[in-house]
């Protein structure tokens, strides 16, 4: 066994040593254990919490649905179970040993007060979490639609700390982390390229989706391999009890999901498809113009779920999502693209007796993105794909109300084939073309184990520490880290509470950028002996305040990030084919720093959110900017957002977003260097930059509204919900600007700066249906 | 109404595709104008100094006689004595501008050390060049008609020249000919209503400077695209410049950054301090230049 295997299973054995001996400390107890599910569909309800109300001890259901509540021995036990959406349940249960209990949860139509009275949903105040923030999906369903559809990822840039990339481009920034430290997972397994129509739609079809989770601080040691935040999905399981389908028709693309059992309260499917037809639609204006312009995507999402008896559950899970466009815009700006990803997941849990959950997964993804483009005289080619099989187990041991401990371990084996080329286009002859099998391909491991514990230490004090230690190692160089996870709680009496954590990151994938703005591209590489590992430490520390009981959710939060090994581009270097990518790379650091305010209101007629941002991100590179610090493109000192969602009538309800944040950073020089020299090509002028990404893109600001109508009709004696969604983006189409392009006046020699943007109204109507 | 709602949302549709612009007015912090300097010394020739100011970025068209900033005193010492330099100025036919610069009196001489001062109202910029540099041999000169590089594929002419050994060189590409009408740039099309009916000869530069770090002795090969058009039979001379380090670092900062100027693929290149340190932009350096070698036109 070499020292690095010793020191990594020394590190980890003294870790579990650590936490197990507080576990065992308990007897004479009573577990009360099971799944908490939808009484309709028997749907998981992660998240959903139990609670005995006389001792005052409670515990929260895990991603797959489990809870286990360890509890002081005696008769009679007073629980009730809540999840927000749905009618809260209380028991009263005689218990003389361990017992495995199953709850269903009834949806309720709307929440009201006396509900959320009655429970505990203030996790936000309660839990020894900070930077965690669960969407549940009657949110998303509530929210303004683009084009007749409701999406994820749009709503997850409406949360504090994160920001939207640009209109019409993929990805979205996380307290001033580059897009490729967003790991985003669909039920476990990597999406590299979460995006369909430019950014516009996320490839994820709500109507398949259970529980969206996302963390961009106090990072839990299960996770890891990217620095700034893990976007967790998790798919419905499928309607367990009857069949089930819905769908809905859009301005742009037409769904459908069809669920049910394949054995009654055993075994249940889900599959969902989506396709585009934009393409259909824009094609007399294509034919006329010529112009090669159209686009297509489709995603189609399928799951199967076995019961194998009351310990074991087998789920089998599928996504393959796929896009191809073809662009023409402004500054003759031309590019073609593809990309899909897919997925394929394996996962088995089972039950230790009442205390201990395992989850052990086995997961291949694919994604692959080619793309050619010209600007100008000039043109780029560049393709990546990026394939992972990756195994991995996951143990959740809940010995008491007090303790919540997680520990396991994952491996990757990567394999990325990227290749970025950029040239002018010839006179004559052909381009130069990417051969995508004759890729070099580069192979990579990564793995890692962890271990940690949520400890309630007393009523007012809580932590959440960990650590996790991932090992990346290829053929020529290897690297292992250990990274420290710790969360604390300090509770202010029964509504708010202070937290502050301190997270490690690591991170061995790097999305290498793109230097023009204007397209959605992205290439992967992996860690080398040149590319180091990115690395990050993030400090936050927040106060949480919830009012009115638990109607007001506020939070102000702040928070610190260093970044280390940050990628970027040299000045002046052109890749090809010929030469690594690694080498037209440079490495340098980035901070930043922000405070975020959220205000939420969870219950009532009128119910949403206002956050608002103030963050700084720089980047420090030896070999760019003179070496002195300059702002990180998407550097944005002020963020607002505000979303709120009205019931009308109970058919009607209105909702509306707003969104404001300050423009992109981007270089413009600042002066004309004239050269002169043997009356040559030289002659003319150049640029005098004074500091990298000195300008800003107008700020950005958008309203969208949207209105849904539902009724309950019948079509063929056959009882269904509709729903008739009308919305409007960019209501009063505010012109936001996408990029800034420089351009000479022939006539007069003057130089002008020409904003071009995208998106104007975009009135938008679609049709649901759910039978 | 139903017609009104398909012909907005195809409106909106055509406008994602196309994409709307306008031209908007940056509000830039007042520029602060520095000297602009470049003196490519040679020997056996008399010095010239070019001594511009620098503009602001969204300047109109500028004529080159405001550019130049007058009234310095240049001066250019040695061993044998310092040469002061005066105004001067050439007509450049195919740019149909004039261009000023410093021009001395005394030829450059080999192996000699020059200090060079200008002093304006404001500073005094120093560098120092010593004349000790060799030049090269071209071995030979031959044409492609269709060769790929990080440009793409473009036609080229090939030179193939032996390194001088044992020391640190960097060469550029040179070329003497005549042209007959139109230019054609590289990157523009560009008829130069000065040339007329006449013929001009020109000197046609590479824009590309080469160093010979880790070839050291070796043969080197230099493929040029044309810049100007030509035709079969058209004889020229070709030159291979050696420059000094000061020169080489200076075009190569100016070659990387108009790939970054004409290729929106490639991030920016900033004109880094040289040897006046932040005060002027520019540099001060020798060349010489092998023999010539004729060279002509396959096509």
């Amino acid at each position: 066994m070499t020292p690095l295997f010793k020191q990594i299973r020394l590190r980890f054995f003294q870790g579990v040593l650590i936490l197990f001996p507080v576990c065992t400390a308990f007897s004479q107890n009573i577990t009360i254990s099971g799944f908490i599910k939808d009484a309709g569909t028997k749907e998981a309800l992660i998240g959903s919490a139990i609670y005995e109300t006389n001792l005052k001890k409670g515990s929260t259901a895990n991603e797959y649905g489990f809870y286990s509540l360890t509890l002081p021995a005696k008769d009679t036990f007073e629980i009730i179970v809540s999840y927000i959406g749905y009618k809260p349940q209380a028991k009263k249960i005689f218990l003389k040993e361990n017992t495995r209990l199953d709850i269903l949860l009834t949806p309720s139509a709307v929440l009201d007060e006396v509900e959320i009275t009655a429970t505990r949903n203030d996790d936000n105040v309660s839990k020894t979490e900070v930077g965690v923030i669960n969407v549940p999906m009657r949110e998303i369903m509530n929210l303004p639609v683009l084009a007749g559809e409701r999406d994820i990822l749009k709503i997850i840039q409406f949360l504090p700390g994160v920001q939207q990339a640009q209109e019409g481009t993929t990805g979205y920034f996380v307290r001033g982390g580059n897009t490729d430290q967003n790991l985003v997972q669909l039920d476990e397994a990597t999406v590299y390229n979460p995006n369909h129509l430019f950014g516009l739609f996320s490839t994820f079809n709500v109507n398949a989706i259970n529980n969206v989770q996302l963390i961009k601080g106090g990072f839990p040691a299960k996770y890891g391999g990217r620095l700034s935040s893990i976007l967790d999905i998790t798919m419905k399981d499928g309607n367990k009890e009857k069949y089930q389908v819905e769908g809905g028709i859009g301005l742009i693309s037409t769904n459908l999901t069809v669920q049910g059992p394949i054995i009654k309260n055993k075994a249940s499917f889900i599959v969902s498809a989506r396709r585009s037809y934009l393409d259909v639609i824009m094609k007399p204006f294509t034919a006329k113009n010529k112009t090669g312009t159209s686009y297509w995507f489709y995603d189609v999402n399928a799951k199967v779920n076995f019961d194998l008896g009351k310990s074991d559950k087998l789920i089998l899970s599928a996504f393959k999502g796929k896009d191809q466009a073809a662009y023409t815009g402004a500054n003759s700006l031309n590019y073609q693209i593809g990309f899909g990803n897919s997925t394929a997941t394996m996962r088995w849990n089972h039950l230790f007796g009442s205390k201990m959950f395992v989850n052990t997964s086995l997961i291949y993804n694919d994604y692959h993105l080619g793309l050619g483009t010209s600007q100008g005289n000039y043109y780029a080619l560049l393709y990546t794909g990026v394939r992972d099989y990756n195994a991995k187990t996951d143990f959740t041991y809940i010995p008491s109300p007090k303790h919540i401990i997680k520990f396991g371990a994952t491996y990757f084996y990567h394999t990325l084939y990227p290749a970025s080329v950029s040239a002018k286009i010839p006179k004559k002859g052909n381009r130069i073309e990417i051969n995508k099998d004759s890729i070099p391909q580069k192979f990579s491991n990564e793995m890692a184990v962890y271990a940690n514990d949520e400890w309630d230490i007393s009523k007012t004090v809580g932590i959440n520490y960990g650590v996790r230690v991932p090992y990346y190692f290829t053929t020529q160089k290897s690297y292992v880290f250990v990274e420290p996870r710790i969360t604390g709680r300090v509770s202010l009496g029964k509504t708010s509470s202070i937290k502050a954590s301190y997270t490690v990151m690591n991170q061995f994938l790097h999305l290498v950028p793109n230097s023009t703005a204007s397209l959605p591209t992205d290439v992967w590489i992996p860690s080398s002996q040149l590319v180091k590992p990115q690395q990050s430490i993030q400090y936050s520390l927040g106060f949480f305040k919830n009012f009115k009981s638990n109607m007001f959710e506020t939070s102000v939060e702040v928070y610190y990030k260093d970044m280390k090994n940050q990628v970027l581009f040299k000045e002046g270097s052109q890749v090809t084919l010929l030469n690594n990518i690694e080498d037209a790379l440079t490495y340098g650091k980035g901070t930043s720093y922000g405070i975020e305010f959220f205000v939420k209101k969870n219950i009532g007629k009128l119910t949403g959110w206002v956050s608002y941002t103030l963050s700084k991100t720089e980047q420090t590179f030896s070999q760019l900017n003179f070496g002195n610090p300059f702002p990180f493109k998407y550097d944005r000192r002020h963020n607002l957002s505000i979303v709120a969602t009205y019931d009308l009538t109970s058919r009607w309800t209105i909702s509306a977003d707003f969104v404001f944040y300050t423009g992109s950073a981007y270089t413009m020089p600042t002066g004309l260097v004239p050269v002169s020299g043997d009356g040559s090509l030289y002659d003319g002028y150049y640029y005098d930059y004074s500091t990298r990404n000195n300008e800003r893109l107008k700020p950005y600001h958008r309203l969208d509204i949207s209105a849904s109508y539902k009724k309950e009709r019948k079509l063929f004696k056959h009882k269904y919900q509709s729903e008739l969604v009308i919305g409007i983006y960019n209501v009063y189409s505010h012109m936001n600007p996408y990029f800034v392009y420089l351009t000479v006046d022939p006539a007069t020699g003057q130089r002008k700066a020409v904003q071009v943007s995208l998106l104007p109204i975009i009135p938008s109507i679609g049709y649901n249906f759910k039978f | 109404m139903m017609k009104k709602i398909l012909s907005s949302l195809l409106l909106a549709a055509v406008c994602f595709i196309i994409g709307c612009q306008k031209e908007i007015i940056l509000s830039q912090p007042p520029y602060t104008s520095r000297p602009s300097i470049q003196g490519l010394i040679e020997p056996d020739s008399i010095p010239i100094i070019y001594f511009n100011r620098t503009i602001p970025f969204f300047t109109g068209s500028t004529n080159t006689g405001s550019l130049v900033i007058r009234n310095a005193i240049v001066e250019l010492t040695s061993v044998n004595g310092t040469d002061i330099f005066y105004l001067d100025s050439t007509y450049d036919r195919i740019l149909c501008k004039y261009f000023y610069f410093y021009k001395g009196t005394t030829p450059i001489l080999w192996n000699t050390t020059y200090n060079l001062s200008i002093t304006d109202s404001v500073e005094n910029y120093t560098a120092t060049t010593t004349t000790a540099i060799s030049p090269s041999t071209i071995d030979s000169i031959t044409y492609t008609s269709a060769f790929t590089d990080i440009y793409g594929e473009h036609e080229g002419v090939i030179v193939y020249l032996k390194d001088v050994p044992s020391q640190v060189n960097y060469y550029r590409y040179e070329m003497v000919r005549i042209i007959t009408d139109s230019t054609k740039y590289r990157e523009i099309n560009l008829s130069s209503y000065c040339i007329g009916l006449d013929t001009i000869t020109i000197t046609e530069l590479g824009r590309s400077v080469y160093s010979d770090q880790n070839i050291d002795g070796q043969e080197i090969i230099i493929i040029v695209e044309p810049a100007y058009s030509h035709y079969e039979g058209l004889e020229t001379l070709v030159r291979i410049q050696t420059i000094d380090k000061a020169a080489y670092d200076f075009y190569d900062q100016l070659d990387k950054q108009k790939l970054g100027i004409l290729n929106p693929f490639v991030e920016p290149t900033f004109l880094k301090d040289g040897q006046f340190g932040n005060k002027a932009i520019g540099f001060f350096g020798c060349k010489t230049h092998s023999p010539p070698l004729a060279f002509v036109f396959p096509e």
